[in-house]
């Protein structure tokens, strides 16, 4: 519909360049350039968009809230982290909040914590990381009881044989790379460096 | 500018010079400071009564040979030619130095101590109350106008108004020229030092000597409220008086010129303070320190703030923040871009955009933390205003628990 | 540490707070014999004491330079220097002159595009596609 109102405002033939190759033949007749050049750009002009400015009806009594198309500047204080004697938490009050329920959150697994393990579980995370560094890694351990790699790490350490093993299967894998990964991936890192920066 | 007279030059050069501290003895009754008062001459040691007697005796063969010849004797101008020197005039017209502030005094301040070993005649002691009355200045707007800061960024932030490289800079802007080599014969309007020489090493590895306990173990770690308590304004360590008196004992003392200009700036601070009172001093401080611009925003260097944003918001009884997209474009390209916005409960704390949503979230926990630290007051008032007259009652200032500890 | 500060150093505003003039020395030099140094002259006898006197932040320097046209040099606080020849000027234009060069701020003359240059963030920020309402044109 919006598409069928913008081509009504601006007829076609006035805009020799938005038309196809196969009308260029009747058109060319017509061109003139130096005041084509003009209209054109008087055509392009476009009006500011209904939110500036004062409709008929309304005049001087109502203010206008732009907010601006950028990203929100980090002296703009969140609502939730004002003190409570602070006024500017009463004077947001009002202000409409984005529904924050509809959004989709980063990563389809939940990664609400659940607390679920006892000291029995943590004993037996123990137990399987000792008796078989190898098969039980950090990963299978926290599929296994439905937790973090990080809290498996929090709890147990792996053995001083596994770790040299891990060490050596890395360094056999970085030994095969090449200059331009070796760079790329330390690229990489310095970009990550830099998240908490600026 | 010293200018080359040869005949003069050549004179000095040949004659038998007279020793350094017996020229400082001579000359001292000629030089008499103006900053220094009546009360503290009168109030000298007893110990120092033996040079006081010698000064009068000297005084009255030095009076009589003032000429050009005599300057060159002394370590740094002598007082009367502070009148004479039109880049002086010049320079206390440049920064609008109130009237009461002689130029005999802004003389003082370009003279570095290691020019001038002379205590009454370097500007080593206006510098000391200068810079007690620069870090105070400055530490009382940063708290007030930024009650969560956390320290280390205090830290930095100081550094940034009153640092030694801000001063050396503003020293520079103020068009404060560098003499050559400090002398009594070299105009009083340009800054005296003697300079380090080229090739020295400034970090000198671990620094000992200082005024905290257990110094000499250089492994030990310095935490952050060690700092507070132990450390200058900067969170550096401070030098222990007596370290510095048996370094320079022996071998005449050198400074960059970064470090000369910085004392300069100091001891004109502290010099307005002594000379035109405390607003005249807070006046100078707002429009020459306060004035420059700062983003403190770009102060901050997180290394995990998704974890540090969760201890915050469990620490302030907050629901815990959850990361979720607010817009995205081009998933599967070679560029996408996320918009991820980090909530606690309804509230948006925080937003950032990144070429991944890792990056996204990360960028977004920092603008919260940002948000968070950044809160300031809406009507901040520092505690010296209170020394204005007719000062509305005070009422205290938002405090904040403190920063995140994880 | 969760948190580590960065350090930097403060911007100059020059003019916002205290405003530090940019010239700081103005070099006079005439020519006794010279025709072309008369104007100069004259306004050395009866218009530099008042001028110096308006001027106090400017360190002025008179010396003589034989057989060569009057200069008026300018010196400034970030370093440069700005020289005009001033032969057979009137003493009104020389002013003017002196006046041109305590006036500048040192720097090379170059075109300004933007009426004005700011340190502070926008307002309104950085434009960004992905921010917004959605506008139908």
């Amino acid at each position: 519909m919006a598409h069928f109102i913008a081509v009504s405002k601006r007829p076609s033939s006035i805009l020799p360049f938005l038309l196809p190759s196969w009308s260029e033949s009747t058109v060319s007749i017509q061109q003139r350039n130096q005041s084509s050049y003009r209209r054109t750009t008087q055509r392009l002009r476009l009006k500011p968009d209904s939110s500036f400015g004062l409709s008929t009806d309304q005049i001087y009594d109502h203010i206008i809230h732009n907010p601006p198309s950028s990203a929100p500047s980090v002296y703009h204080t969140p609502t939730k982290f004002l003190p409570p004697g602070d006024v500017r938490s009463t004077l947001r009050a009002g202000t409409s909040v984005p529904n924050s329920e509809a959004l989709p959150t980063l990563f389809k697994s939940d990664t609400t914590k659940k607390y679920h393990l006892k000291q029995s579980d943590i004993e037996e995370i123990r137990r399987l990381r000792l008796s078989d560094p190898m098969s039980w890694s950090r990963w299978k351990l926290a599929k296994r009881f439905e937790c973090s790699p990080l809290f498996i790490a929090m709890v147990c350490e792996a053995s001083p044989e596994k770790k040299e093993i891990q060490k050596k299967v890395l360094e056999a894998v970085q030994s095969r790379w090449g200059i331009k990964r070796r760079i790329a991936r330390e690229d990489r890192q310095l970009r990550k460096e830099t998240w908490g920066r600026e | 500018m010293k200018r080359l007279q040869l005949q003069q030059w050549s004179g000095s050069a040949l004659s038998p010079r007279a020793r350094p501290a017996c020229g400082r003895l001579l000359y001292a009754g000629l030089r008499r400071q103006t900053t220094v008062s009546s009360t503290t001459t009168d109030a000298a040691p007893a110990a120092d009564a033996g040079v006081a007697t010698s000064r009068q005796l000297a005084q009255a063969p030095v009076l009589a040979a003032s000429s050009q010849m005599s300057r060159r004797l002394l370590p740094s101008p002598p007082v009367e030619a502070a009148r004479e020197s039109a880049k002086l005039a010049a320079l206390h017209a440049r920064l609008y130095l109130p009237s009461r502030f002689p130029l005999e005094t802004l003389a003082r301040t370009l003279v570095h101590a290691s020019a001038d070993p002379n205590a009454d005649f370097n500007n080593q002691s206006l510098a000391t109350l200068g810079d007690d009355l620069l870090a105070y200045y400055a530490t009382e707007h940063l708290l007030c106008t930024y009650p969560r800061l956390p320290l280390t960024v205090v830290f930095a932030a100081m550094y940034a108004y009153v640092g030694k490289k801000t001063l050396a800079a503003m020293a520079r802007e103020w068009g404060v020229e560098l003499a050559a080599a400090p002398g009594g014969e070299v105009d009083p309007g340009l800054l005296q030092f003697h300079r380090i020489t080229p090739g020295t090493s400034l970090n000198t590895g671990p620094i000992t000597g200082t005024t905290r306990p257990n110094d000499d173990r250089t492994s030990w770690r310095r935490g952050m409220t060690s700092r507070v308590v132990y450390d200058d304004h900067f969170g550096e360590p401070t030098m222990a008086p007596g370290a510095t008196q048996q370094s320079t004992s022996n071998i005449t003392p050198t400074v960059t010129a970064e470090e000369a200009s910085a004392t300069f700036v100091r001891a004109i601070m502290g010099a307005i303070y002594l000379h035109a009172g405390r607003p005249a001093a807070k006046r100078f401080f707002s429009q020459h320190f306060l004035s420059r611009h700062l983003n403190i925003s770009e102060l901050f260097n997180f290394s995990q703030p998704a974890r540090d944003l969760s201890r915050l918001c469990a620490r302030e009884g907050f629901e815990s923040p959850v990361a979720k997209i607010i817009s995205e474009t081009g998933r599967k390209s070679r560029h996408p871009v996320f918009v991820v916005g980090i909530f606690s409960g309804k509230d948006k704390l925080g937003e950032g955009a990144g070429s991944s949503l890792l990056e996204a979230r990360s960028r977004a926990a920092v603008a919260a933390l940002k948000g968070w630290y950044l809160y300031s007051p809406l009507d901040v008032r520092v505690p010296s205003s209170m020394e204005e007259d007719g000062a509305a009652p005070w009422k205290p200032v938002y405090i904040d628990p403190g920063e995140v500890v994880v | 540490m969760p948190v580590q500060g960065i350090r930097a150093v403060t911007a100059a505003r020059n003019g916002v707070g205290a405003f530090i003039l940019q010239c700081k020395r103005l070099d006079l030099h005439y020519c006794d014999w010279a025709g072309s140094s008369r104007g100069m002259v004259a306004f050395l006898k009866h218009q530099l004491p008042a001028f110096a006197k308006e001027n106090p932040q400017i360190e002025i320097r008179v010396s003589p330079r034989p057989h060569k046209h009057p200069v008026l040099r300018g010196h400034y606080i970030n370093g440069r220097e700005k020289a005009i020849c001033v032969r057979n000027l009137e003493p009104e234009q020389i002013l003017q002159k002196a006046n041109l060069l305590k006036e500048a701020s040192g720097e090379k003359l170059k075109k300004q595009k933007k009426p004005v240059t700011s340190l502070n963030e926008s307002v309104r920020g950085i434009w960004s596609p992905y921010h917004g309402d959605l506008k139908s044109v």
